[in-house]
């Protein structure tokens, strides 16, 4: 199987379950970044269904072996599901649940929708505004990569800064946004 | 020739310049041709993940292959994961 296969396969169950979600992790990076390889399908998933989450599983089970236990992060204690394909290569699919934090309410309601050729089908992304904030709150190191390549390639002066500069003032990662951009070479 | 690594100063010109390069030619690329490249690249990854485990283990068969590759992931996700994910709910779940 391939990753754009699996990827069709999560996007077409979250629809046929009415979960509304939007592509995260290094597939929202590398659209307005610097693309790298991933082993994961990560998804936002909201969370305004009861039961939406759990239907979602059950109906990716089939292609999808997920973890009985849901698993925390330990920076906003969102809720996370992890899954394995069932077969190889060994992809993972990933769903983090909406929960009521600030930001990412403000990143789902703003997430964009784009056709995409490869997978023939529309999905659901983040703004780059939103990738930079959510990865420079996170701050592993292949986050920090990404906030700087996006912050690279789209250019801050493309780029709302100041929305950037307020999520990141409340989260209080704003040397991490000074420093991502220090990092960036000059372009001419 | 010299050896960059003896010249801090010019590998991190180097390394500048390869970065530059990266950003100008993910400048070049639309939305959708970078999603593209994400899903390309990260099937080749596997691939040769697939040919450096069963080299590593000495076999032919793909499916052991494909085992040694597990076995590798679930090491990475767990220095990955340390300390950023927990199954212990916090006091208000």
């Amino acid at each position: 199987m391939k990753l754009e296969e699996l990827a069709i396969h999560v996007i077409e169950a979250a629809e046929s379950e009415n979960v509304a979600f939007m592509a995260v992790g290094a597939i929202a990076a590398g659209a307005y970044g610097i693309p790298r390889s991933t082993r994961d399908v990560d998804l936002l998933v909201g969370i305004e269904m009861p039961g939406a989450v759990n239907s979602l599983i059950r109906k990716l089970s089939k292609m999808v072996s997920f973890d009985n236990q849901v698993a925390f992060d330990t920076i906003t204690w969102g809720r996370r599901h992890v899954g394995q394909s069932r077969s190889n290569p060994p992809f993972k699919v990933e769903l983090f649940e909406t929960f009521d934090d600030p930001f990412v309410s403000s990143e789902f309601s703003r997430r964009v929708q784009i056709y995409v050729p490869m997978l023939n089908r529309k999905t659901w992304l983040p703004t780059p505004e939103d990738v930079i904030v959510q990865k420079l709150r996170w701050g592993r190191n292949k986050d920090l990569d990404d906030a700087r390549d996006v912050l690279a390639v789209q250019g801050p002066e493309s780029l709302d800064m100041s929305y950037v500069e307020k999520w990141c003032s409340l989260h209080e990662t704003l040397p991490r946004l000074r420093e991502a951009l220090a990092n960036i070479p000059p372009l001419e | 020739m010299a050896n960059l690594h003896d010249t801090p100063g010019a590998l991190q010109a180097l390394q500048a310049d390869i970065y530059r390069e990266k950003i100008l030619q993910a400048r070049k690329l639309t939305l959708e041709q970078r999603l593209a490249h994400v899903f390309e690249l990260s099937n080749h990854q596997f691939g040769m993940m697939l040919s450096g485990a069963m080299h590593r283990v000495n076999t032919q068969d793909a499916e052991i292959g494909w085992k040694e590759v597990c076995r590798w992931m679930k090491r990475l996700d767990k220095v990955r994961d340390h300390g950023f994910y927990t199954t212990t709910a916090p006091d208000n779940q």
